[in-house]
């Protein structure tokens, strides 16, 4: 799962994105308001921004505010030390999901963006349950016909990105944005070969292939709109 | 002390001197008036005997009350009447005179004729008793209006500092945190002045405090930084599960403490200045103060690999406080070095300039773009991209220091328009 971490001080940002690796997560990470804008607009795969508010260039209220403004609908978590209740008010007003104030500890971070992204899936409770699937996102862990199996972290978020929205097909590019950050090095057949391994330790028919569209768990429905509207 | 006692009191007083002295010139005054008239009184009975042919006054139509002596002597210097029993006054040259008999002052008038010699006598004591009873008719309307006086002076009085008064009522009954101004009624022209000068203490006292607020708010906001990297990096340490993520992690909780640090370091060092601006200037030589700090922060250079050369030094001294100069040049050169990348360099210069001393510091690192040269003067103004270590208050401190002494920064290129060429000039004594 990518996320995007807008926050300009260089030992909050390392430290926040280290932690957030640790939980799975892929973090793009930039330092400045005008750099998260560019990012958001070309890439498409973010799972979840986290939006410090004291940022260079553009003002991360300013951000969120376009951001909203042109109906990019991508959850937004806000970091900030303005912790005055008017700064909390107008920033879920101006479209943040939840806000967390400085300082704060990774693992109440890590819950926050689990809750924001279960709300966003439009799902109260903890586990994503679908067919014979169940995951356990706090824990990163895949339940599949009621026994455990044991994935990567990247597996993982695999499963949990075809899981989000079950029956919609995301092609091996889609796969790729919400797997890999910026700089790494991915093979041109990784998704490929994860979605075999996953196949292995599921069985064959866990993961379809929706043939010249990519990968879908359960019924492909509208597999052909979503894919052609987002290629 | 109570203004209306002591106004009382003194005016009373004045009230009471201005009577005494009244009366004691009535009564020199009202005695030289009976004088004159009791003298010219024994003259003209003396003249009105001499002018009789009847040898006794017995027959004369003088009439002799009690106080008066008549003595008449014939030319042979024999005492041939006396109006009186007892013994006589002696025989004195014409004119008036004064005569002690007995015990009593007597004032005689001796008039000579070729066939006699005619005294006329009144004691002397009874012209001051009717000057003194004259006097004393002046002074007791003054002495028994003094209640009067009084009672009126204190009405007056207190209806005079009522204006005071109501002052100290409004002052006593405020908020002990308020710092709203008195209302500036209509005011007695002597109590307007302390209003307003009162009104004007508050006001600088409330901007102050409000300065003092704002300050402890931005500071406390600047200290959730370090401490949400060190929070970050204790959660790391907590779920490390190898030496390498254990060390990383240390390292990073190293690096937090040391940014922290070094903020409240900074923190105090501002919040020190503050009230110093007043304190009193002395004489610091510029050049030892410029060489103590660059020895100060050699080894900070060193362990960058940044050379710090002194490359001109003249003497210059200037009136200033040393700490605020001292945490001047310091944050000057600390900036210059920690911006500095690896074998990069800090120049140093004092030179006379004018009237002015001049401290220059160069750099060769990443400079300020011309945009930001204003705000980065901004208590915890950051550069975007900059390096977490600052505090965001170098500047700031620079600024504020630089104001105190009434000196110019001004910032620049470096040479061949890279790095940051920052100049302070001072005036010298």
């Amino acid at each position: 799962m990518r996320l995007l971490l807008v926050e300009d001080d260089v030992m909050i940002g390392a430290g926040v994105r280290a932690g957030l690796r640790q939980d799975g997560y892929v973090v793009d990470w930039v330092h400045d308001g005008v750099a998260a804008e560019a990012a958001l607009d070309t890439e498409q795969g973010y799972a979840l921004v986290l939006l410090d508010l004291g940022l260079p260039r553009k003002d991360g209220l300013a951000l969120l505010e376009s951001l909203r403004r042109r109906r990019n609908r991508v959850p937004v978590l806000v970091i900030t030390a303005r912790d005055a209740v008017n700064d909390r008010v107008r920033g879920l007003d101006l479209g943040a999901d939840d806000y967390l104030v400085k300082p704060f500890e990774l693992h109440e971070l890590a819950a926050r963006i689990r809750a924001v992204l279960r709300r966003h899936a439009g799902r109260a409770e903890p586990l994503v349950e679908f067919g014979e699937f169940r995951l356990d996102p706090s824990a990163r862990k895949v339940f599949y016909q009621g026994r455990a199996v044991s994935v990567s972290g990247r597996e993982f978020s695999l499963l949990q990105a075809l899981l989000d929205r079950p029956g919609q097909t995301l092609s091996r590019a889609q796969l790729e944005e919400r797997l890999y950050g910026w700089g790494e090095e991915i093979a041109s057949n990784a998704v490929e070969v994860h979605v075999h391994n996953l196949r292995r330790k599921l069985g064959e028919r866990a993961i379809r292939t929706v043939r010249g569209f990519g990968y879908v768990i359960g019924e492909a429905e509208a597999a052909c709109r979503s894919g052609a509207s987002s290629s | 002390m109570s203004i209306r006692r002591q106004l009382l009191v003194a005016l009373l007083l004045a009230l009471l001197a201005t009577g005494i002295g009244a009366s004691g010139a009535t009564w020199f005054a009202v005695r030289k008036a009976a004088n004159d008239l009791f003298d010219y009184h024994l003259e003209q009975m003396a003249l009105s005997l001499a002018d009789q042919t009847l040898a006794t006054p017995a027959q004369a139509a003088v009439p002799l009350g009690q106080d008066y002596v008549v003595q008449i002597w014939d030319a042979t210097g024999v005492l041939v009447y006396i109006s009186r029993a007892g013994a006589p006054l002696p025989l004195l040259r014409g004119g008036f005179g004064s005569v002690s008999l007995e015990g009593n002052e007597w004032r005689v008038f001796t008039l000579h004729t070729p066939d006699r010699a005619i005294q006329v006598a009144a004691p002397a004591d009874l012209r001051s008793g009717r000057a003194t009873a004259v006097a004393l008719r002046t002074l007791l309307p003054i002495l028994a209006s003094i209640p009067l006086y009084g009672f009126l002076i204190w009405l007056i009085v207190g209806q005079g500092l009522r204006p005071l008064t109501e002052i100290a009522g409004a002052i006593r009954r405020r908020d002990p945190a308020s710092l709203d101004p008195l209302p500036e009624r209509p005011m007695p022209e002597e109590v307007a002045p302390m209003v307003s000068e009162l009104n004007a203490l508050l006001a600088r006292l409330r901007e102050a405090l409000d300065k003092q607020k704002r300050f402890t708010a931005d500071a406390a906001h600047e200290l959730r930084s370090p401490l949400t990297a060190l929070q970050i990096q204790l959660d790391m340490l907590a779920r490390a599960r190898s030496a390498d993520e254990t060390r990383d992690a240390v390292d990073g909780l190293r690096a937090g403490v040391k940014r922290a640090g070094r903020l409240v370091e900074q923190l105090l060092t501002m919040a020190r200045l503050e009230p110093q601006s007043q304190a009193n200037p002395v004489p610091v030589a510029l050049d030892q103060l410029l060489t103590e700090v660059a020895t100060e922060l050699e080894p900070l250079a060193e362990a960058r690999r940044v050379q710090l050369r002194l490359s001109r030094l003249e003497h210059a001294t200037i009136r200033g406080e040393p700490q605020g100069l001292h945490a001047l040049v310091r944050n000057l050169i600390d900036n210059a070095v920690r911006y500095t990348p690896t074998g990069g360099e800090v120049r140093l210069a004092l030179f006379r300039d004018g009237g002015a001393a001049a401290v220059v510091v160069e750099d060769t690192g990443p400079g300020i773009p011309a945009a930001d040269r204003t705000r980065v003067f901004d208590r915890f103004f950051r550069l975007p991209g900059a390096s977490a270590e600052g505090s965001g208050l170098g500047l700031a401190i620079v600024r504020q220091v630089a104001d105190a002494h009434g000196a110019t920064v001004e910032l620049g290129d470096g040479e061949a328009g890279r790095g940051l060429r920052v100049t302070v000039r001072f005036e010298v004594i």
